[in-house]
């Protein structure tokens, strides 16, 4: 049974449609890629998928449960979690203090939520930033701190928003192997956004493409790379037959 | 326990801030001792009773950043219930004001159910909005002696009375009220730790993140008002027993309510010791404005004047008030 499925989501926002139509289905234990240019529509879409935006018309099933009209909050309780591009966790609440307030989401207890953010941090060896603010962090260290809060929610989706984005190579190999080890070691199902392509064409068992708000493709990355309707969405007309010949 | 263990542990604090609490402790335990001026204990009852405001709004405005500058309706609701009992029914205030209490969290959660749908300073007019609304509403309502308010005439009782509060010498007063501020003390240290402590500093920042964390923003909100309103609640019950002649005008006003907000706001918002720095601050800087520069001098309003500048200096310089830049010079040291 696929662990979500998304079925003819639309958004619009007054006269602009974001989503359209859109859908596809992630199995359990998958780790899928969603990329597209700017303005494709892919955070709307997590969004819609995270409760954050209500749809405009589709269905959204996650774990066998329809979750399409369930506010933030209640889809991530019951396994869904999702980062955020633009990380703005609370400016006063330590790294280790953040990676609690997703703790706190299964526990009530001060020292459990405690012990569980400091098993996440060493998991992905934030263990040495603990005590920092995370606005005096680097933006990789950042991002993976966006990750560990959400692990803190013990999600059995997770929903990652450009993790990649603006980091050095050296940076991205970190944050690779820590989405290896989320995906392969604590068995989360991830899906992804991201530009930086050599990324999600490595880790990718499936990619999913978007323009303009609608699916344009989806397949394993070997295939998508050569899709001339990819390549006609990222590079215009002109390069498909360049690329082809 | 566990809760009991984090209600208790300050241990989280440099060492030099329990030393200076402690100092403070126990200069507030014998401040009686030190001075007789009448002047200066009835300044302290107002400042310990500020602290105590200050540390209510603290919850939902310093922890969860929503500027709520209504409280005083609360300060009415607790200081009308026990006047109220008190004179009509000679109900003791140990009995009235957990009932005042009730009907100020009753009225917590009507008001704000509907208000923290609204966000940042529309959300703070509304506040002021209603709560002028109430104020308005209890100067014409005769039950409770409309504009004229209430007197509570210590002549019928025979004080010392524990169970009325109702004394001849403030010392009884100051002391009980110490113990509040120490209870509140407590409760916030406790509060700061807490799940609900949390989940609204992560609401301060980002509601969007707070919300894809599982968290009930609007729920945790209403619940932490109504934590807000219960301390100031209280000590409107108190300040009933305690001044005895309580009209809408000075209980209700909306100077209160900005007093209440600029405590917290100076002090620290959103940290254990701002809304107590920023009583020990404001409540000295009051009764001078007041009394000096507004009587002798013939600058009457001048302390309103000060007040509202003092508010924009902190939104605009130092949003984390006189604490935030004790924090700064610390993080900068230690670095």
């Amino acid at each position: 049974m696929a662990l979500l499925k998304v079925q003819h989501v639309t958004k619009d926002f007054g006269g602009l449609r974001a989503n359209s139509d859109i859908s596809f289905s992630l199995e359990k234990d998958e780790l899928v890629g969603l990329i597209g240019p700017n303005g494709a529509g892919k955070t709307t879409l997590f969004n819609c998928i995270a409760g954050l935006h209500p749809t405009s018309s589709g269905r959204i099933i996650f774990n066998g449960e329809d979750i399409t009209d369930l506010k933030a909050h209640e889809v991530a309780r019951r396994g869904l979690a999702r980062t955020f591009q633009v990380y703005a966790a609370a400016g006063d609440l330590s790294v280790a203090e953040n990676v609690m307030v997703g703790c706190f989401m299964c526990t009530r207890s001060r020292s459990l939520a405690k012990s569980r953010a400091n098993e996440i941090l060493a998991y992905l060896k934030l263990d040495d930033l603990a005590d920092f603010l995370v606005g005096e962090l680097p933006v990789a260290a950042q991002k993976r701190v966006t990750m560990a809060t959400a692990l803190g929610t013990d999600p059995k989706l997770l929903l990652l928003d450009e993790v990649a984005a603006g980091l050095n190579p050296g940076e991205i190999e970190d944050i690779l192997a820590s989405i290896k080890h989320v995906h392969y070691e604590l068995g989360v199902t991830v899906m992804l956004i991201e530009h930086v392509m050599e990324l999600v064409m490595k880790i990718s068992d499936r990619v999913i493409v978007l323009d303009s708000g609608q699916k344009i493709a989806e397949g394993n990355p070997q295939d998508i790379a050569k899709d001339p309707a990819v390549i006609k969405a990222y590079l215009g007309e002109r390069y498909v037959e360049v690329i082809h010949d | 326990m566990e809760t009991l263990k984090n209600t208790f542990d300050f241990s989280d604090f440099p060492r030099v801030d329990l030393m200076v609490a402690g100092a403070v402790l126990i200069f507030l335990l014998t401040f009686p001792l030190l001075s007789h001026s009448s002047f200066a204990m009835s300044t302290m009852i107002q400042f310990l009773m500020f602290s105590i405001y200050g540390m209510g709004w603290n919850t939902i405005g310093g922890y969860g950043g929503q500027v709520d500058l209504g409280k005083a309706q609360y300060v009415g609701i607790g200081a009308y219930t026990t006047a109220v009992m008190l004179i009509r029914w000679d109900i003791p205030f140990w009995v009235s004001m957990p009932i005042g209490v009730c009907f100020a969290v009753g009225w917590s959660f009507i008001i704000g159910y509907p208000l923290f749908r609204l966000k940042g300073h529309y959300f703070a007019i509304a506040t002021i909005a209603t709560s002028l609304v109430l104020k308005d509403l209890f100067e014409v309502w005769p039950f409770v002696g409309a504009a004229r308010g209430l007197e509570i005439s210590p002549i019928k009782f025979h004080p010392p009375d524990f169970l009325r509060l109702i004394f001849k010498e403030d010392i009884y007063y100051f002391y009980i009220l110490l113990g509040f501020f120490l209870m509140g003390i407590l409760y916030i240290n406790w509060f700061r730790k807490s799940r609900l402590g949390f989940q609204l500093r992560c609401i301060k920042d980002n509601e969007d993140v707070a919300r894809s964390l599982g968290i009930n923003v609007h729920l945790a909100k209403v619940k932490t008002y109504a934590i807000a309103t219960a301390f100031v609640s209280v000590m409107g019950s108190f300040h009933a027993c305690y001044i005895k002649n309580i009209e809408p005008e000075d209980t209700m006003s909306l100077t209160i309510s900005i007093m209440i907000a600029l405590m917290a706001m100076l002090g620290g918002a959103g940290s254990l010791w701002g809304p107590i720095i920023g009583a020990a601050v404001l409540i000295p800087l009051k009764s001078y404005l007041k009394e000096w520069l507004g009587a002798t001098a013939g600058l009457v309003g001048i302390d309103i004047i000060i007040y509202a500048l003092i508010i924009m200096l902190v939104s605009a310089g130092e949003p984390k008030g006189i604490w935030g830049i004790v924090e700064k010079v610390r993080r900068r040291r230690r670095k």
